[in-house]
């Protein structure tokens, strides 16, 4: 299993990399539902024992429902309903954003090298990816100008964060805590719902965020 | 069974979303009092929790519930004659979602286990992010998309924060339940490299939704645009349960030993919110951006006096409780102002003192109040803070915060005296319309009662807040 968790790992942080250099919108979504589908599945892959009792599975399943197919169906349904560009429109080029990328692999290395856990190899890499994920997450927060990449980049981040709180849970006690995690899918899921319901009930033909700077000192 | 302190808002407050207009009006008035007679019950008999692992009548959430209350209570009846002179197609959103606001912060401030915080906290940003966009116009979908999303990102990091917080109870023994006062009991076991970890990120969580520079930079634009009764709610009860959060992990750091590295954070967090707010308060043209940054500032200061502790530590709780009712009271002033000149602009205020007699009373008295002048308390609690920095052998803060209170005392002093002078024909000024009972008495109520406790406060209240400073080594008398 050991090698299967590694692979899994890799895809992830290519599905990092390759989010921040895609220009268009549905790649960019299908890749979400591909790293969402990862993410649920690493607590299964690290054979966390607390989670093989039924509770522990169903919550998987609703996880794995949740992260690979409501929020990116949800995400899906949004570009095809409303009139939005395809095109992602980013206000940092996709090849600085891809040296950004790797920039953040290397710090999130030297970071979870140097938090001493006293784990053995698999969690270090665990952790490498999460902080990837997270620190890559924001970072498409703020270089991308559309308010549904902006979504997209939250709900990496968010994948991030699951990722961080299963690698440092596998020993404690508290089972049901990284599943709290899915109340932030349920903010993208709310923030989705508004650029879908505003756009069809005010007609704006695009929600770009760089439109919305009037408030402002 | 304390659970129906907020059980009786969320669930009042769902039915009223699709309950007409006129019902929704009398069930947000008569929720708001018997909220308030609820929480004095709390206050004065006390209540066991149904479900004690996950609430509990911790000391600063009893006083933030009953601010948060006493404030809804007044600001209620101002959303009434609001709602009259401004209808809107969605009152029934607006009434219910205020209700929903109110139940999710008062389970924030009764929240015994840390995950249960959180929760109530990301419930406040769902159930608010309505209220700020209730007008739906252009500048409110903005203040609002940027409420949600950097309120989310904060949300998110607080979370991440509370893992770090719960990965540092690895060595501390088994079964431990994850809650406030049993891990304040095994704080000296914790792994400190993680606890200090999760205390920044708590830090930098719940600090954007308290509003703490830098990461403030959506209060401005929420707290303006949304309707007077909401950016009074926002401000005067909101911002203390994200503290509350701060608050509790700080103790907790106390506890741990780890208490000079979590003050210095908040005093600098503190420092920066001060100079930010000052900053942007100098020249203001808009008033409601004005109240907001003092937000900001008052923020700061509370954070400034739970960093220096002692003494400090009275002072902050005093900023607490003073900050909200003033503030509460000037959003609704604010809100007459509005609705009467029809701008938010500063400029645009003119003869206010002959105009709006009553509102133009309350809403310069507290911006002396909020500037940090005497008689007001907001006086009282600068002083001591400013006493236990220089008790506590921090001169430099201490100056540091004197020059930047100076600042902001500058731009409120600018600003209410422009919007007093402005000069206006009388005849412009016949025409605008009068001011009602309910539009000045919620204001001045709340700008009294903070008067009053200035000069007594009651035994209770001076216990609650003893207690709730006493674990961290703050004192009343100095």
């Amino acid at each position: 299993m050991i090698g299967g968790i590694e692979i899994f790992l890799a895809i992830i942080l290519l599905s990092v990399l390759f989010s921040l250099t895609s220009s268009r919108m549905m790649s960019l979504i299908k890749l979400m539902g591909l790293q969402g589908a990862l993410v649920s599945l690493i607590p299964v892959l690290l054979e966390i024992e607390s989670r093989m009792h039924p509770g522990g599975i169903i919550l998987f399943v609703v996880m794995l429902a949740i992260k690979a197919l409501c929020i990116p169906g949800l995400l899906y349904f949004a570009l095809t309903r409303i009139v939005i560009g395809r095109e992602v429109e980013p206000l940092v080029g996709y090849h600085s954003s891809v040296a950004v990328g790797l920039g953040l692999i290397l710090v999130a290395a030297y970071i979870a090298h140097h938090l001493n856990i006293s784990v053995e190899g698999v969690h270090t890499l665990v952790l490498t990816t999460a902080i990837t994920t997270l620190g890559g997450g924001l970072f498409l927060m703020m270089s991308r100008s559309k308010a549904l990449s902006q979504v997209i980049g939250y709900l990496m981040m968010d994948n991030g964060i699951y990722l961080m709180g299963t690698a440092l849970t596998r020993q404690t006690r508290s089972i049901y805590l990284v599943e709290f995690g899915v109340l932030l899918d349920l903010l993208v899921a709310v923030m989705v719902m508004g650029i879908i319901l505003n756009n069809i009930s005010r007609a704006f033909d695009d929600v770009d965020t760089l439109d919305l700077e009037q408030l402002k000192d | 069974m304390l659970e129906y302190i907020f059980l009786l808002p969320v669930c009042v407050g769902l039915v009223t979303l699709i309950l007409p207009p006129i019902l929704g009006r009398i069930a947000l008035v008569s929720t708001g009092v018997l909220h308030l007679l609820l929480s004095l019950r709390l206050w004065l008999d006390g209540g066991q929790a149904y479900f004690p692992e996950f609430f509990g009548k911790a000391h600063p959430g009893m006083l933030v519930l009953l601010l948060s209350s006493f404030v809804f209570a007044w600001t209620a009846p101002y959303a009434v004659s609001y709602m009259r002179q401004r209808p809107t197609k969605y009152e029934a959103v607006f009434s219910g979602c205020m209700l929903l606001f109110l139940g999710t912060m008062s389970m924030a401030a009764l929240a015994e286990h840390p995950v249960v915080f959180w929760i109530a906290i990301e419930a406040t940003t769902l159930a608010s992010a309505p209220l700020i966009f209730i007008h739906r116009s252009k500048q409110a979908l903005e203040a609002t998309w940027k409420y949600v999303l950097i309120c989310s990102v904060g949300i998110a990091l607080a979370l991440l924060g509370l893992f770090f917080i719960t990965f540092s109870m690895e060595g501390a023994g088994p079964d431990i339940p994850l809650s406030f006062s049993s891990l304040n009991k095994v704080a000296p076991l914790l792994n400190p490299l993680w606890l200090k970890t999760g205390f920044i990120f708590v830090l930098i969580g719940f600090g954007t939704k308290m509003g703490l520079a830098p990461m403030h930079t959506w209060l401005p634009d929420a707290h303006s645009e949304a309707p007077s009764p909401a950016s009074a709610l926002l401000s005067g009860a909101l911002l203390n349960c994200a503290f509350l959060g701060i608050y509790q992990v700080h103790t907790l750091m106390v506890l741990a030993g780890l208490g000079a590295f979590s003050s210095n954070l908040l005093i600098g967090f503190g420092l920066f919110s001060l100079l930010v707010a000052g900053v942007f308060i100098l020249n203001q043209p808009d008033y409601k951006r004005m109240l907001a940054y003092s937000s900001i500032e008052n923020m700061g200061i509370i954070a400034i006096g739970t960093g220096i502790g002692g003494l400090g530590l009275f002072g902050a709780m005093l900023h607490l409780i003073h900050h909200s009712l003033l503030k509460s009271s000037l959003f609704l002033s604010a809100g007459t102002i509005m609705r009467t000149y029809g701008s938010k602009l500063i400029s645009q205020c003119a003869n206010m003192p002959r105009v709006l007699p009553k509102t133009f009373c309350c809403y310069f008295a507290a911006c002396l109040g909020i500037a940090g002048l005497p008689p007001f308390g907001l006086f009282i609690s600068e002083v001591l803070i400013l006493f236990a920095a220089f008790q506590r052998g921090l001169p430099v803060v201490g100056l540091l915060f004197v020059i930047l209170l100076i600042l902001v005392i500058a731009g409120f002093a600018q600003g209410a005296l422009r919007m007093s002078l402005g000069q206006e024909s009388d005849t412009q000024a016949a025409l605008r319309p009068r001011e009602k009972v309910l539009q000045f008495l919620p204001p001045l109520a709340l700008l009294l009662s903070s008067l009053v406790l200035c000069l007594w406060i009651p035994e209770p209240l001076r216990q609650v807040i003893n207690d709730s400073i006493v674990l961290l080594g703050g004192v009343i008398h100095g």
